[in-house]
């Protein structure tokens, strides 16, 4: 069910933030979260205005064996699945895993500060096995078009006759936007659009596909995806 | 509360499958977010199952947490709150509702103005504002919908108000907190 009148939509976000939307309308509600990334952001709002609230109560040190429980499922990687399980983007980007994570800190390192700076936003983008094959970063924040940094790892060939075009992922049910064409060399730059630059806040992650050369003829991707990869605000 | 500077960078590390860095994570939030799954269930065996159902879901989501723009505390606050409503609406499930006309009555005072402690930062001091210019019914419903995790029906219930009173006013208190945040941001 979409919820269309404005007004309705943040009562709905609010109560649901509060706790007081319950029973089969707040299942509903959960529904309509999935693939309505604009009612999520409703939603983010007013547990952003709430949460000080939380810093009233007090805490209370939980019994050592929750700890004990929750490691061990998390190492055995047993989960039951919940409320943010389904969302459509998790069935087909999966983490990079270990080999993810030494990319990551060799990109870092070459990153300046963060600390005090603006934030950047970091993707490691694998391949169909999980392998990290290229990272993309930006600096957040910053006004006009952002510059994008970018890494191919290996030295991957591109077969003549295609192109390499790197997509915008921004989850739920919204379509891919093409951020242009990139080459197969180890350290690039793109520019970031400037129609694109207002979509950056709700980046969720890059996809990366094969295209005839000079890029999708759709807008859209067209052939296979090579790489993929989800945001990491550092 | 946790330093949010220090607990972003732990749940950057644990989006790398760091789980030394989750178990950081563990050591500074677990104490503040089993006291919002005990306000909500007020019973330890369920408050305890969903802190870990929690903590497995924070872990295996954690990547998705950049894209949600919200503080870190707030984004796993919002997990344990969640797991503990779900848990709440659980077919054949009675929550004992002994003390909470205890819980009614120690509450501040209706009248204008009560010091709302809300620790710290330019958004508290914000939202502590604003709840003091709402009506005190208003204000404690919301509070206390909030804090407890009370349904309408439960609200109306300890407050004895017919529920459309008690909707009338948890709709209107937060329209005009609305208001009054985004008017001061």
């Amino acid at each position: 069910m979409k919820y269309r009148n404005e007004q309705l939509r943040d009562a709905l976000a609010s109560e649901y933030a509060l706790g007081t939307l319950q029973g089969r309308a707040r299942r509903r509600f959960e529904r309509s979260l999935k693939d309505d990334p604009q009612l999520r952001a409703l939603v983010t709002r007013w547990q952003d205005r709430l949460a000080p609230l939380d810093a009233a109560g007090q805490p209370i040190q939980p019994p050592a064996r929750v700890w004990r429980t929750t490691q061990e499922r998390i190492q055995t990687g047993r989960h039951r699945g919940g409320l943010w399980s389904s969302l459509p983007f998790w069935r087909t980007v999966g983490l990079a895993g270990i080999a993810g994570a030494l990319t990551l800190a060799l990109l870092l390192a070459t990153l300046p500060p963060t600390r005090h700076g603006p934030e950047t936003m970091v993707v490691v983008m694998s391949d169909a096995e999980a392998n990290p094959a290229m990272t993309v970063s930006w600096p957040m924040q910053q006004r006009g078009q952002p510059r994008m940094r970018i890494r191919v790892m290996g030295h991957p060939e591109m077969a003549s006759g295609t192109a390499w075009e790197l997509w915008l992922l921004l989850g739920g049910e919204q379509k891919p936007v093409s951020l242009g064409l990139i080459g197969t060399e180890a350290m690039q730059e793109l520019t970031v659009p400037r129609s694109v630059v207002p979509m950056m806040d709700r980046a969720y992650g890059l996809a990366m596909s094969i295209e005839p050369s000079g890029g999708s003829p759709t807008g859209q991707p067209t052939g296979p995806v090579l790489y993929k990869g989800q945001c990491v605000l550092m | 509360m946790p330093d949010n500077d220090a607990i972003a960078e732990l749940m950057a590390r644990c989006a790398l499958r760091d789980q030394r860095a989750f178990a950081e994570l563990y050591r500074l939030t677990s104490a503040k977010l089993y006291g919002v799954a005990i306000r909500i269930l007020r019973r330890e065996d369920w408050a305890e199952e969903v802190l870990q159902e929690s903590f497995v879901n924070i872990w295996n989501h954690i990547a998705e947490y950049s894209a949600t723009r919200s503080a870190p505390m707030t984004w796993m606050t919002a997990i344990v709150r969640n797991r503990a409503l779900d848990w709440l609406r659980r077919p054949n499930l009675e929550r004992g509702d002994e003390d909470y006309d205890l819980l009614v009555e120690s509450l501040p005072d209706q009248g204008p103005g009560p010091d709302v402690v809300l620790g710290h930062g330019r958004d508290a001091a914000a939202l502590a504002e604003c709840l003091r210019q709402l009506s005190g019914d208003q204000r404690q419903t919301i509070m206390l919908a909030y804090a407890h995790g009370l349904s309408h029906g439960e609200l109306a219930q300890h407050l004895k108000q017919p529920l459309g009173t008690v909707k009338t006013w948890i709709r209107r208190g937060l329209e005009r907190l609305k208001g009054c945040m985004d008017g001061r941001s």
